[in-house]
């Protein structure tokens, strides 16, 4: 029951953890526990057998396994530290750990400094208020992907998937390679919500129907999930009279979002935006607790694992400077704001001490040539399109923050038609 | 199971068959209460606003209005010895304009005649500088006290429980089918269910919104029973604070109305609707009564709005077209008893139903039933331990008596292994019990992670494969077979 004192603890061994990690033993933290709920440490991309992973880091395609393994092995080499099958249940202000296992009960982990990265959940049949009854045969998809590709159970024979999330289209394909039967994907919005590869290699190579604009406004069935009753929807997301149908099925995967988690993050009081979900941070990773760091989908729900990773070495390095008192003090504060096609966006301020790269996604997809910039003529770049299942990033020259007037107080990052 | 003879057997383990059952487990009697269901509570006494009412709703006079606030007091006694979750958070019923002022001074009449201690009207202000979310349109609001707040769930079960712990055996997935009657009719001989025939003395009807079908059984055609949907939300946590009591629009000719109230574990519980249905057993959830909902709880509390939602539920309630509840022994056939059409506030009134209908057994079958005291009987039970809300030297105790008390299977509600294993020992076999028992699966993801972990337990535990864990019972299996079945046995299994 002793307490653990560590330079730099973790909470989540996912891709953005694994990471941070690594970052902060580079950045030279003696001691770095990185502590993680499930078994085996790999977070979500244990089950995403998939490939697509690591095309950016790695140069090469791998799956979320191999990927999280190269991650792992270099932590590892690294000297962090891992702890496995471990609930964090509690988080305090200094950023300590309330946390338990099987093999040393509860205790507690004090730390030089912490990173979040405990990802985020998908949203459940409730919080997107459909009525009917409450059958089996619902499932989130991540919850379905568990069943197939980690317990070897196939969660049912005739499917349909509700909502267009890249985890839906991934699962869509692999019900079909174990012989169910995938009756069609289902989209509320105009525009799809995964990556436009996984449309076309999930859904297009096999045939799956994909219903734009459409939703699921009933479930049937007792026991077991009998049919759904989906409607088209008009311009102003109104059901089209008539276009009411039956489509029976026995299973429903649901892949209507992403939430990041932030019960800790709450617990220790950092500060949630209303909009992401996430603890509101400034360039250097780090919440409004100075010694509480966060990366990854904890913060706001990235499209690639790459930038997960890369998010986490950052905010490991500087969780290691704070740790060390090495982290410089806050120059200034420069808000960043959303433009008018920016849905949500993260950091939300920076301190013109760094270089800063701002992520964010779109409203609506703009499928001309746009420009993704930052305004003060601090950044600008030509794309073919911007689209809200993938994400848009904006970079911040420290020199070129350090030469705006005083009197500058806000940067806007947008991207526009041109 | 045909040879086996009980003195009672009450159909129904509801709220009310719950209640009697653990009620009659004090005397020295052989007690069967079956259910058709595989999990308890599963008709209204799961699906309500988990209230424990102060008793000013129902006219003087009524059964309604004898039971309810005397169930109201008895919760509070028995909430410790059965370690029943009850919160003290008293009630509004809140009145914006001077007709529902009214409308107050009369239930305030009507409560102050049930008994009902402490009731008073306030002003609008007054309301909002203790309760700062409600709708400023508020003018007047009756403040009742000794309105709880109850973890409904937990409540059905500890009665349950604690009469099993005194002899009392329960029959879940056991659906009565008629009764078998002595020659000349004129006696109940048995209960003839979907495993077979119980034999006994006496058969209590406590089934709730078949009720008026069970009587028919015994020949009693007196009430029948209009199922009525009421439809709800619930919050998430992060909105189980915006109110501390709870609260009601002013009743109308329908019910209660569409009702705000956190619940004991801080979510937020909005509804219900009152639709009178057809059907006994469809307990979909309807776009109009969501949306009622919703709007319904906005006129009391402004910002909320189903964006807050973690699920939606509706439950059927027992409305028998006596306007009252229907409780006594028939005069033929001798030893069959009515305890029917136990709505609102029927939860509330349930313990002091028993009481009163044990009472009733005594004066009308002494010549079927013996109530000789049950010298072993123990008046108390504990709840498997809430590992959540346990202080942290608790928490480390458990997790050092027990490993698999440090093992955490819903991170939601911070559920460890070691509670699921104790449901299942206590007689949860589906996912949904565990959910009761426990609530793994109860919090804002769902069981979208635990869901596999808690299969995979009750599989262990159950000695099945996993394919033959049910989200309910019956038909709601939750897997259909192996991956790669498929190249093995062929599309559709």
């Amino acid at each position: 029951m002793s307490d653990i004192h560590v330079d730099v603890a973790v909470v989540g061994a996912g891709p953005a953890g694994v990471a941070a990690g690594i970052g902060a033993r580079e950045a030279g933290a003696g001691r770095v526990l990185v502590i993680e709920r499930d078994w085996d440490l790999g977070g979500i991309l244990q089950q995403c057998i998939h490939p697509g992973f690591g095309l950016h880091t790695f140069k090469e395609e791998l799956t979320g396994p191999e990927y999280m393994h190269r991650w792992i092995e270099r932590a590892r080499e690294a000297g962090v530290e891992f702890m496995t099958n471990s609930m964090v249940f509690g988080a305090h202000p200094d950023g300590s750990l309330d946390v338990m296992n099987p093999d040393r009960g509860v205790f507690r982990v004090t730390s030089g400094a912490t990173v979040l990265a405990m990802g985020c959940r998908e949203r459940p049949l409730g919080a997107i208020n459909i009525p009917g009854s409450r059958p089996a045969g619902i499932y989130t998809a991540g919850t379905a992907q568990r069943f197939v590709n980690m317990e070897g159970y196939m969660p049912g024979d005739r499917a349909v998937i509700l909502g267009s999330g890249d985890i839906g289209l991934i699962m869509a394909r692999r019900m079909i390679w174990e012989g169910a039967k995938v009756e069609a994907v289902f989209e509320i919005m105009p525009w799809a919500g995964g990556l436009r590869r996984n449309i076309a290699q999930c859904l297009d190579d096999y045939g799956i129907p994909f219903y734009l604009n459409h939703s699921v406004v009933r479930v049937h069935g007792h026991d077991r999930l009998e049919g759904v009753t989906v409607v088209e929807l008009d311009s102003d997301r109104r059901p089209v009279p008539g276009s009411e149908r039956f489509v029976p099925c026995d299973t429903m995967l649901l892949a209507v979002g992403l939430i990041p988690e932030n019960e800790l993050s709450r617990m220790a009081g950092a500060e949630i935006h209303p909009v992401t979900g996430g603890p509101i941070l400034n360039e250097l990773y780090q919440t409004t607790r100075p010694s509480i760091f966060a990366a990854g989908n904890v913060v706001i729900v990235y499209d690639l694992a790459d930038w997960v990773s890369q998010e986490g070495v950052a905010a490991g390095r500087n969780a290691a400077l704070y740790a060390a008192g090495a982290l410089p003090e806050p120059a200034r504060r420069l808000a960043i704001r959303g433009g008018k096609n920016v849905r949500l966006f993260s950091p939300h301020y920076v301190t013109g001490g760094a270089d800063a790269t701002v992520y964010f996604r779109v409203t609506r997809p703009i499928e001309k040539r746009c420009r993704v910039f930052a305004d003060h003529g601090l950044y600008e770049r030509r794309e073919r399109y911007a689209r809200p299942g993938e994400m848009n990033e904006v970079r911040l020259a420290r020199e070129a923050l350090a030469a705006l007037p005083d009197d500058v107080t806000e940067i806007v990052v947008d991207a526009e038609e041109v | 199971m045909t040879d086996k003879f009980y003195d009672i057997v009450v159909v129904g383990a509801g709220i009310v068959g719950a209640a009697l059952a653990r009620e009659l487990s004090a005397y020295d009697l052989k007690i069967a209460v079956i259910d058709r269901a595989a999990d308890i509570p599963s008709g209204a006494s799961r699906a309500n606003s988990a209230m424990i009412h102060a008793g000013y709703d129902d006219k003087p006079g009524t059964l309604k209005a004898a039971l309810c606030a005397r169930g109201n007091s008895l919760y509070r006694e028995l909430a410790g010895p059965l370690d029943i979750t009850l919160q003290n958070r008293g009630s509004y019923v809140c009145g914006f304009d001077d007709r529902d002022l009214k409308h107050l001074e009369i239930l305030l009449d009507q409560g102050r005649s049930n008994g009902v201690p402490g009731l008073e009207i306030i002003g609008g202000d007054e309301l909002r500088s203790a309760e700062p979310n409600v709708s400023p349109g508020i003018k007047y609001a009756l403040r009742a006290p000794t309105g709880c707040i109850v973890n409904n769930f937990e409540a059905v079960l500890a009665f349950m429980d604690n009469a099993q712990q005194n002899g009392a055996e329960l029959f879940l997935e056991t659906e009565l089918k008629g009764l078998a009657l002595s020659e000349d009719g004129g006696e109940v001989a048995g209960a003839i269910t979907s495993r077979g025939l119980f034999r006994t003395r006496c058969v209590v009807n406590a089934a709730g919104v078949d009720s008026d079908l069970v009587a028919r059984m015994a020949g009693d055609e007196s009430f029948s029973i209009s199922p009525t949907r009421g439809e709800y939300y619930i919050f998430d946590k992060n909105y189980g604070r915006l109110v501390h009591s709870f609260f009601f629009p002013c009743p109308t000719e329908k019910g209660k109305g569409i009702t705000v109230a956190p619940t004991a574990e801080n979510n937020l519980l909005v509804g219900p609707t009152s639709e009178v249905q057809e059907s006994r057993t469809d307990t979909s959830t309807t776009r109009r009564g969501l949306d009622d909902v919703a709007e319904g709880a906005r006129s009391l509390v402004p910002s909320i709005t189903p964006a807050m939602a973690i699920t939606t539920f509706s439950g059927l309630r027992a409305s028998a077209d006596t306007g009252d509840f229907v409780i006594g022994p028939l005069d033929s056939p001798r030893g069959f008893v009515n305890v029917a059409g136990i709505k609102s506030p029927g939860f509330t009134s349930a313990p002091s139903i028993a009481r009163r209908v044990v009472e009733m057994m005594k004066d009308a079958l002494s010549d079927r039933l013996t109530f000789a005291p049950n010298v072993s009987f123990v008046p108390e039970r504990r709840h498997i331990p809430r590992f959540e809300s346990l202080p942290a030297e608790e928490k480390a105790r458990l997790a050092a008596e027990d490993p698999r008390y440090a093992q955490i299977v819903c991170r939601c509600e911070t559920v460890t292994e070691a509670q699921i294993v104790e449901a299942i020992r206590r007689g949860a076999r589906t996912v949904a019990a565990v959910k009761i028992w426990t609530r793994a699966g109860a919090g804002r993801c769902q069981g979208g992670f635990c869901g596999p972990r808690v299969v995979a337990i009750l599989a262990r535990e159950l000695g099945i494969p996993p394919e033959e864990v049910t989200r309910h019972g019956g038909h709601s299996r939750l897997l259909v077979g192996r991956t790669k079945d498929y190249w093995f046995k062929g599309a559709g299994r």
